[in-house]
């Protein structure tokens, strides 16, 4: 488990997928349409990835997809992927698609990650170095964590080389103190 | 609901600070987090004790009760990675210190020291105390020149509170507030990771 520390592998194993219990379960909560604390044998419930993964592996439960890779969601990328706002529909968008991929039983997972982020890398990403504040302002809250990870790392270079070529310091206070000024 | 989730708000506070900041330890959360542990252990152990006064195989037996305590145990291996993560990642953060700002405990700003539980200020010791010494075998400094120097003399000024009659490399220097001073670099290098002090940028054309 190279991620076992992986501060986002613990996060994207958060988000949560629908699953159908083949095996009943007692004494949890988890179901909350239960009446009891326990978990009927067919009862459909919404677990975090981290539990559904390990209870698929036991053969205890089956996952479906979630709701940010349903139709709709499709149709948009479908339509024009470069404007979808797929942070809402999930921050790890392309990393949970990733874990959901091999586990689910519909195949069209990986096609549908790998265009929408060629269609997105394309033309969002690439226009990091043109793209003016506005129109950056505009479709950065749109950007999954990954992809917002790429552009601030583009972002950064571009800053770097900037500085480099105009001769600004180079000792700087520690970044890790942080930015704020202390009052002398 | 109790399933994983006080160590997840424990991770997401951690991921919620600035990237390679320390925010203050979050004692409350961590408590909690384990707390949550203790409660889904005390289930286990009730679900198990059922099914051995039913005189069920615990080790092979697959009913429900194996399963609810099957859930348990996955919360309280999911908290404890959590909490292994918070702590693992912090205390990059605190080695990170030790390399960038200063070797001495003391010598870091206070506003840091205080985002430190007593065990992340020992480690911090203990790790400044391995690299002093790592460097005294090697007979470098490994902490200075983090980038590569131009010139090994620079012209700085003073703003923060520094001791006066400090001992640099070729002589001793009186850091009066606001006086300008003509330093090696490698002398200046530590004070100006500290913020105590700073050297004015120059424009085009002239060179650091």
């Amino acid at each position: 488990m190279a991620k076992y520390y992986d501060i986002d592998d613990i996060l994207i194993e958060e988000e949560f997928a629908p699953v159908i219990f083949h095996k009943p379960v007692n004494g949890v909560t988890i179901d909350p349409s239960a009446e009891t604390s326990c978990v009927e044998q067919g009862a459909k419930v919404e677990l975090p990835f981290w539990l559904a993964h390990e209870l698929h592996l036991r053969q205890a439960v089956s996952i479906n997809l979630p709701a940010c890779f349903d139709q709709k969601t499709r149709l948009e990328i479908q339509a024009d992927a470069a404007c979808v706002d797929l942070r809402s529909r999930c921050p790890y968008f392309y990393e949970f698609g990733c874990k959901l991929q091999p586990l689910v039983t519909d195949r069209t997972i990986g096609i549908l990650l790998s265009t929408a982020f060629k269609i997105r890398y394309k033309e969002r990403l690439t226009k990091v170095f043109t793209a003016t504040h506005l129109t950056a302002s505009k479709f950065l809250p749109f950007l999954t964590k990954e992809e917002t990870n790429l552009y601030e790392a583009a972002h950064l270079s571009m800053t770097t080389f900037r500085k480099w070529r105009t001769g600004g310091p180079r000792f700087q206070r520690a970044s890790i103190l942080g930015r704020k000024r202390k009052e002398s | 609901m109790m399933y994983g989730r006080k160590g997840y708000q424990l991770v997401k506070d951690f991921a919620s600070g600035e990237k390679g900041l320390l925010k203050p330890f979050n004692s409350k959360l961590f408590d909690e987090t384990i707390e949550e542990c203790e409660q889904n252990h005390g289930l286990i152990q009730s679900l198990i004790t059922k099914m051995q006064q039913e005189g069920l195989d615990v080790q092979n037996n697959r009913n429900a009760d194996h399963y609810g305590a099957l859930v348990h145990h996955l919360s309280l291996t999911r908290n404890k990675r959590c909490l292994m993560a918070y702590v693992h990642n912090r205390a990059e953060i605190v080695r990170d210190l030790a390399w960038r700002v200063g070797l001495v405990l003391l010598e870091l700003p206070p506003d840091i020291q205080e985002k430190l539980t007593a065990l992340e200020k020992d480690y911090f010791k203990n790790h400044s105390k391995a690299i002093k010494s790592y460097m005294g075998k090697l007979g470098i400094e490994l902490n200075v020149d983090m980038v590569p120097p131009k010139d090994p003399y620079i012209k700085i000024r003073v703003v923060g509170d520094i001791d006066q009659g400090i001992m640099m490399s070729d002589k001793t220097t009186n850091f009066t507030r606001h006086s300008m001073h003509f330093l090696k670099r490698t002398d200046a290098e530590p004070y100006i990771a500290r913020n105590q002090l700073t050297y004015p940028p120059c424009l085009i054309g002239g060179k650091i």
